[in-house]
């Protein structure tokens, strides 16, 4: 990663909440939800830009707080050299009133050996998963479509190895901000009822589908 | 006799009240369309039919009533001739028409269709005498026939449109909320990356915490044997829950 680019990361650092949304669209709608997208959002005439991504997501346990320290290695399969290290907080759901899902939400762009590195401070890889998909930008939202796979055998991202874990895509609407700017909210709902009934952007309380899972 | 006439008049009177309204309606229409030709909106015209309709419906079943009188019977006489203005007569008649003399009387009075019609007409009247009875059954026959065929061709297209419209209406889900939540928890909690090696090194882990809880517990009860007295019970508890390790997620 270009040095310069880590120090502009670190200029903008104080942006670390993320106001976001989410939802699915089933395959067969895919084409429909990204012919809209390109639609709404800004750069319409360019082709849409899609990701391949690797992340591997590792674990920290303490033994005084029951749930362990998440941090996500993320890296790019098209353009190997970008890799990122990102954590996430819990999402807040707030009262009604408030139109988004809110968490904190810090992303540093790494070089290629952040996973050795994490790993010897301690951290153990709990689980890894290809994504693929869409993104696209209005202002300073952002959307992305995509697909998440399962790999079969460790460490390889092959398409041959790797399998669907459902066949929706998931739909994040997100803006990372600085704390406290409520208003960019309402932007985000009045995008996402344009995107209704073909994808329901919701507050979907994380804590529930947590519960359901234990 | 007086009854009967005291009957036709009263039908009459009717027949002239249904009439009259068809008759405002149909200049409403007329004045709508050359007035607000530019403005009109096709439902109200619609609407306007309908009306139209309805009162041409109830002018119908007036005349099928069995009250009515068969007004076939009765026969209108035109007893004089005039070639002069009848003032009466032309308010009657709105100023269509001034005097009642022999230029108008013909047509107003007239029990048979205009000539044209009636040239037009006679072929198919002499056509439908000249066949016989039989021919004409069968004639009747097929074309029952087609008919029947025809609503057939008509039934089984509703079918398929019917059928299409429901495959349309199923293919109108485009989310799933149940999908959204596999998704969510794929991606907050690892749910469906995790393969079974990987669980099991989990538990292993789980078991180690466990083990370490455990220790823990004991080295808070020493401790607490020093101070207060700890309940035997809550101990208990403890111990009861550390001997299973295995719990299931």
């Amino acid at each position: 990663m270009d040095p310069s680019m880590v120090q502009q990361t670190f200029k903008a650092a104080p942006l670390t909440t993320e106001f976001f949304l989410q939802g699915s669209v089933m395959e067969n709608s895919l084409e429909t939800l990204v012919n809209r997208l390109k639609g709404l959002c800004d750069n319409a005439d360019y082709q849409q830009e899609s990701f391949q991504d690797h992340e591997m997501v590792f674990h920290i346990k303490n033994t005084s707080v029951p749930t362990p320290l998440v941090f996500r290695v993320r890296h790019s399969l098209v353009q190997t050299e970008c890799w990122s290290l990102r954590y996430l907080g819990h999402a807040e759901v707030g009262d009604k009133n408030r139109p988004t899902l809110v968490r904190s939400y810090i992303d540093c762009p790494t070089s290629e050996n952040v996973a050795q590195f994490i790993g010897e401070l301690g951290f153990r890889m709990d689980h890894e998963f290809v994504v693929k998909g869409f993104y696209f930008h209005k202002g300073r939202m952002k959307i992305t479509v995509s697909k998440f796979y399962k790999m079969n055998q460790p460490g390889n991202t092959t398409n041959d190895t790797i399998e669907t874990v459902c066949p929706s895509y998931l739909v994040e609407l997100s803006v990372v901000t600085s704390s406290g700017q409520e208003a960019v909210g309402d932007d985000m709902k009045n995008f996402a009822e344009q995107l209704k009934p073909l994808v329901t952007l919701e507050k979907t309380d994380h804590r529930k589908i947590q519960l359901a899972q234990t | 006799m007086q009854k009967e006439e005291k009957q036709l008049e009263h039908t009459l009177e009717s027949l002239i009240q249904r009439v009259q309204d068809i008759k405002n309606s149909i200049a409403n229409l007329l004045v709508k369309l050359e007035n607000e030709y530019n403005i009109l909106q096709w439902p109200s015209v619609l609407d306007n039919f309908a009306l139209l309709s309805g009162q041409l419906n109830t002018l119908g079943k007036l005349l099928r009533n069995e009250k009515v009188p068969p007004l076939r019977n009765s026969i209108l006489l035109p007893i004089a001739l005039s070639g002069d203005r009848d003032p009466e007569l032309e308010k009657v008649t709105e100023r269509r028409v001034i005097a009642f003399n022999a230029d108008v009387v013909p047509h107003y009075l007239r029990t048979k269709p205009e000539p044209e019609v009636e040239e037009r007409l006679q072929p198919v009247l002499n056509r439908a005498s000249s066949l016989t009875p039989e021919a004409a059954q069968k004639q009747i026959n097929a074309m029952n026939k087609m008919t029947s065929n025809i609503v057939d061709i008509i039934k089984s297209h509703q079918e398929t449109m019917e059928k299409e419209a429901n495959q349309k209406s199923s293919l109108s889900q485009t989310s799933s909320q149940a999908d959204t939540n596999t998704l969510l928890s794929a991606v907050l909690t690892g749910k469906g990356f995790k393969s079974s090696g990987m669980r099991r090194t989990d538990m292993a882990q789980q078991q180690s915490n466990m083990q370490a809880q455990q220790q823990a517990a004991q080295q808070k009860q020493q401790g607490n044997a020093h101070g207060k007295v700890q309940s035997s019970i809550k101990t208990n508890i403890k111990q009861g829950s550390s001997t299973h390790p295995y719990q299931r997620n």
